[in-house]
């Protein structure tokens, strides 16, 4: 017994300082005291999931009595955050088919003369430098969004509408199936959800095959194509966590199915979503005063 | 403890240790500016205007340069709604205030900074992420 004790305590304190290791590399977005309060709200109305400090949260979380807080698993309503790198997320992808290798290859975007990536493809306005900005993201590329997300539960659907490119997917939950032969691609593909005990099942198909799953290091981004299929399996963990697992199809790109990590959402009780719009004319302003000037010492 | 034990207390230790060390995606490289410690640059000059837009808020301000020209010269934060996380509003500089920036600088010697530290006249610090570089990646 004191064997494992002690086999325990070395693994609490290797993984102590493995986090620390993580954490001096990547520090996490705030830090335990800031120095400063965040801006509130207007009187009477919320902040944004992302306005918040931790400080923020942990007061939000303690005035709405989150821990210990009854729950409905089948509701999933509530605004949601989630402060997940893609780059820890969308991990261990299956080896490409020649058709995946080829449209990866073509992701890769211009370098300069040193060999620095300049101008990306990542046309969805994430990557400064694109020629182009504001293109749709797509799922399941939002899910790593760290600007928050809400869950509205509707008789016969559910709709996720996320606050960074202030846009929404719908999921039906009225019995329909998902269309063979689907009329239109869509960004955030055709999706139908139904429970599976408490677990709410998302399936979708029907993708326009222009959106990257996400981005790769250090350019790029993982495609797929029109046949791309994903399966979301949603579980509400306890009051204030939501937990959500993703697993891709795409035969023509991947070689196996691509399941990913569990990622979790806390619930921002304090929080409601505000306006985040990709606005071309803006990214490019940022473009051309800010970007390109420090990446290559020209303005446009 | 049982070994099935050991294990699913290892798993959850482990979950837990990632998720304290998960952080969020960086929208924009800062590959162009200069981090290495030493390079920060300071300057004195007058806010011209803010840009308090998506994907990044940035600020101009005027500097005096050798020659008595004025030259602008502009600094990166990052989007609207992380800045007030931090404290900063809308309306926190306006054009002509004082403020003497500490940023780092631009590797391609425009005069360009990602904003580290502002201060006022008055000695009032308004924004100070030196111990949160990490901010300005998102």
């Amino acid at each position: 017994m004191r064997y494992r004790m002690r086999v325990f305590i070395m693994m609490l304190a290797a993984v102590a300082a493995f986090s620390g290791a993580a954490s001096a590399q990547e520090p996490g977005r705030t830090p335990e005291k800031p120095v400063v309060a965040s801006v509130p709200a207007p009187d009477g109305w919320k902040t944004c999931p992302r306005c918040q400090n931790e400080t923020d949260r942990r007061e939000a979380n303690a005035r709405y009595k989150v821990e210990g807080h009854a729950f409905n698993p089948r509701d999933l309503s509530g605004v949601w955050y989630g402060d997940v790198a893609a780059g820890r997320f969308f991990v261990n992808p299956p080896a490409y088919t020649p058709l995946g290798k080829e449209r990866f290859e073509a992701t890769i975007g211009e370098k300069n003369a040193a060999g620095e990536y300049l101008h990306t493809k990542d046309t969805s306005g994430i990557g400064s430098g694109a020629q182009v900005n504001c293109d749709p993201r797509g799922w399941p590329r939002l899910a790593t969004s760290n600007y928050g997300f809400e869950f509205i539960m509707l008789p016969d659907r559910v709709v996720q509408f996320f606050e960074q490119t202030h846009t929404w997917r719908t999921i039906w939950t009225d019995g329909r199936k998902l269309p063979e032969n689907p009329p239109e691609l869509r960004w955030m593909g055709w999706n139908v959800g139904r429970w599976d005990g408490n677990t709410f099942v998302v399936e979708s198909t029907g993708f326009d095959d222009r959106s990257w799953i996400s981005a790769t290091q250090p350019d790029g981004g993982f495609p797929h194509s029109d046949q791309m299929r994903i399966t979301e399996r949603w579980r509400r963990v306890n009051y204030g966590a939501v937990e959500v697992q993703i697993t891709i199809t795409d035969p023509e790109i991947y070689t196996q199915p691509w399941a990913l990590p569990s990622l979790q959402a806390a619930l921002n009780p304090g929080a409601e979503i505000w306006e985040y719009f990709c606005v071309p004319s803006d990214f490019n302003t940022f473009n051309n005063d800010v970007y390109l000037p420090v990446a290559t010492g020209e303005k446009k | 403890m049982r070994p099935s034990r050991l294990s699913a207390v290892a798993f959850a230790v482990i979950t837990v240790a990632l998720l304290l060390g998960v952080v969020a995606s960086a929208h924009h490289s800062r590959a162009g500016y200069d981090s290495a410690p030493g390079k920060l640059v300071t300057n004195n000059g007058v806010v011209s205007s803010v840009i308090w837009r998506n994907p990044h808020v940035f600020v101009i301000w005027d500097v005096k340069d050798g020659s008595g020209s004025l030259v602008k010269w502009t600094g990166e934060l990052s989007s609207p709604t992380t800045m007030i996380s931090e404290g900063m509003a809308r309306d926190t500089f306006k054009a002509g205030d004082a403020i003497t920036a500490t940023f780092m600088p631009a590797k391609a010697g425009t005069p360009h900074g990602l904003l580290i530290k502002v201060v006022r006249p008055d000695g009032k610090v308004v924004l100070d992420l030196s111990e949160r570089r990490n901010l300005l990646e998102q």
